[in-house]
């Protein structure tokens, strides 16, 4: 069996590189550094789960992403973790009150290798190490 | 009254018009008492004619409390109420001079109490309006006692049943003269100090409002800073965290060329760290009003225009971009007095960003300066990738970065146009911004010559 796939949205780079260290023991990581290209990888490749930073571009660029793979049939299933930089998610959830989004998870960075691993787990299975 | 104050003593005028009414019906019920204890007392010919007044009054008075109560508020336009006081005032001035005539002339006892509504007429109207209705007054009774002498119309007895003789009407004409002009001058020298107390307390009451107003704005400004800084500097502080933790749990081996990457790039997000850091505690120094060098006489926009192009030569060479100084007056811009590193920066930072973000290969930077008798206009134009629309009018203020920008430089910490519009404004010019989205940037800084900063005036 193929190994699941998880898709790392986020504009820093470094980060990225950190979630595709802790990711690629169990899964296969791919990535995109904005929700355009974000958009256009699920397209070409529906992931089994996608990570979502918030902030990119745009204020809300992550919401956005969200909302538009809630709202197609041939995505609304995938899960999706939306993991942010810009403040508390508590803060957040306040900001954008009428444009939220019910993402399966939120978590604020830096987030523990452990947690996140978990996390997926939860959602997708535990994956299995490279062979 | 003035306009900015009108509302309240809209307010209060609206207040004393409803009290005025309710004082009438003491005087409908006064009068209602004197028409039933007339034909005790000797003047059966009168009690028909106060009944009518009586009613009359009352009537007229429901009226006024109606039009009070519904149609008028008190935040109705102040000239509005004022004419229904006038209105007020003259039926019940010529209620009373009825009732003067009806209870004996100018022998009657109910003439006094003109003075009444010469004193309230003069707190609730205008000195100047009273004046002229004292003068109506007298005329009007004047008008009728000569009538009632003359024998034109009736003439009817006192309450205790006498007829006034000429002297007598001459002396209490004069009386009441001197009474209702008397009045209305006594009243106004003591309210008009009231009045000019009560517009002084507004005017302050207004003043300190607005100080407060001000000061909250200035701390809602403050803590949105505070909280925009700080999500600032957690962002990079989520990364790197993130990557410590990585390498210290074992998913990288620092020692691989993966887990070195890692570290390179976690580096680059602490000096990125490091930066804003800087930036703030620039900006924050020059809010306070504190520049990093001291003030110094005679400084030469050229010369440092100059020094600023033979630094920034290797990075427009690497860049590919073309530096063109375009001076267009002869001899130099000198400013009286300037923090030289401060203008450094502020054009230093301008011409990097148009060398930054300009086209990819074989782009222009154009620098420009002109002079007249009293400001230099320094003006540095690209044609770079140039600024969203919508984002024109923010990019000075802190963080603000445009897409465009991030996506071609990543680093960058979003202070650097605020520090210079700080540093421009400290030498009391301006800067402004023209910019069309893949066409170029235009950036304009204006300095007057003779600026005499605060901190040289005081010393």
């Amino acid at each position: 069996m193929a190994r699941p796939t998880v898709l790392v949205v986020d504009d820093d780079a470094v980060f990225v590189e950190s979630l595709t260290a802790v990711l690629q023991t169990r899964y296969e990581v791919r990535s995109a550094g904005n929700g355009s290209e974000a958009v256009v990888a699920v397209e070409e490749e529906p992931p089994d789960l996608v990570i979502l930073d918030v902030m990119m571009d745009h204020m809300s660029e992550g919401f956005d992403v969200a909302r538009s793979l809630r709202a197609d049939d041939a995505t609304s299933l995938i899960p999706i973790i939306i993991l942010t930089g810009i403040g508390r998610v508590y803060d957040l959830r306040m900001e954008v009150d009428e444009s939220w989004v019910p993402a399966d998870r939120y978590f604020e960075k830096p987030i523990a290798p452990e947690e996140l691993l978990r996390a997926v787990a939860a959602l997708i299975g535990p994956g299995e190490p490279v062979a | 009254m003035p306009g900015r104050f009108s509302f309240i003593f809209s307010w209060e005028l609206h207040e004393r018009l409803l009290w005025f009414s309710n004082l009438r019906w003491v005087a409908v019920a006064g009068l209602a008492l004197a028409s039933f204890l007339g034909p005790f007392v000797g003047t059966p010919s009168t009690w028909p004619s106060l009944v009518m007044v009586a009613v009359l009054v009352a009537v007229y008075n429901l009226a006024f409390v109606f039009v009070l109560r519904s149609r008028l508020g008190p935040d109705q336009d102040y000239a509005e109420l004022r004419q229904v006081a006038i209105l007020q005032m003259v039926t019940d001035l010529v209620a009373l001079l009825v009732t003067v005539h009806f209870t004996g002339g100018c022998a009657s006892l109910v003439l006094p109490f003109v003075v009444f509504h010469m004193a309230i007429g003069t707190i609730m109207i205008s000195t100047r309006i009273m004046y002229l209705l004292a003068f109506g007054t007298c005329s009007g009774a004047v008008a009728l006692f000569t009538l009632e002498q003359i024998g034109v119309v009736a003439q009817y007895p006192t309450v205790t049943g006498r007829q006034p003789t000429v002297d007598g009407c001459v002396l209490s004409m004069a009386m009441l003269v001197g009474l209702v002009f008397g009045i209305v001058y006594l009243t106004d020298s003591v309210t008009s100090r009231f009045k000019a107390r009560n517009i002084e307390l507004h005017q302050t009451t207004t003043e300190l409002q607005r100080a407060l107003d001000e000061q909250e704005q200035l701390e809602r400004r403050k803590s949105h800073y505070m909280r925009i800084s700080a999500h600032q500097l957690r962002s990079p502080l989520g990364t790197i965290k993130t990557s410590i933790q990585v390498l210290l749990d074992g998913y990288l081996d620092p020692g691989s060329a993966e887990g070195r990457q890692l570290l390179q790039g976690t580096a680059t997000r602490v000096d990125s760290l490091l930066d804003i850091v800087n930036d703030l505690l620039e900006l924050a120094k020059m809010r306070e009003g504190r520049s990093r060098a001291p003030w110094t006489r005679n400084v030469s926009i050229n010369q440092i225009l100059a020094d600023i192009f033979d630094a920034v030569d290797p990075l427009a060479r690497e860049a590919d971009v073309e530096l063109v100084p375009h001076f267009i007056h002869e001899g130099a811009a000198v400013l009286d007095w300037a923090v030289p590193p401060d203008l450094v920066y502020a054009f230093e930072n301008l011409i990097h960003n148009a060398i930054k973000y300009s086209k990819a290969e074989g782009g222009t930077v154009t620098v420009a300066l002109a002079i007249d008798a009293n400001q230099a206009t320094v003006v540095v134009a690209d044609d770079g990738i140039g600024i969203p629309d919508k984002l024109q009018e923010d990019v000075f203020l802190e963080f603000v970065r445009a897409p465009n920008a991030k996506h071609l430089v990543a680093e960058g910490t979003g202070l650097g146009l605020s520090i210079v519009r700080e540093a421009v404004q400290m030498h009391g010019g301006h800067v402004s911004l023209t910019s069309t989205e893949g066409v170029g940037t235009t950036v304009t800084v204006v300095l007057p010559l003779h600026h005499v900063p605060p901190e040289v005036e005081s010393t």
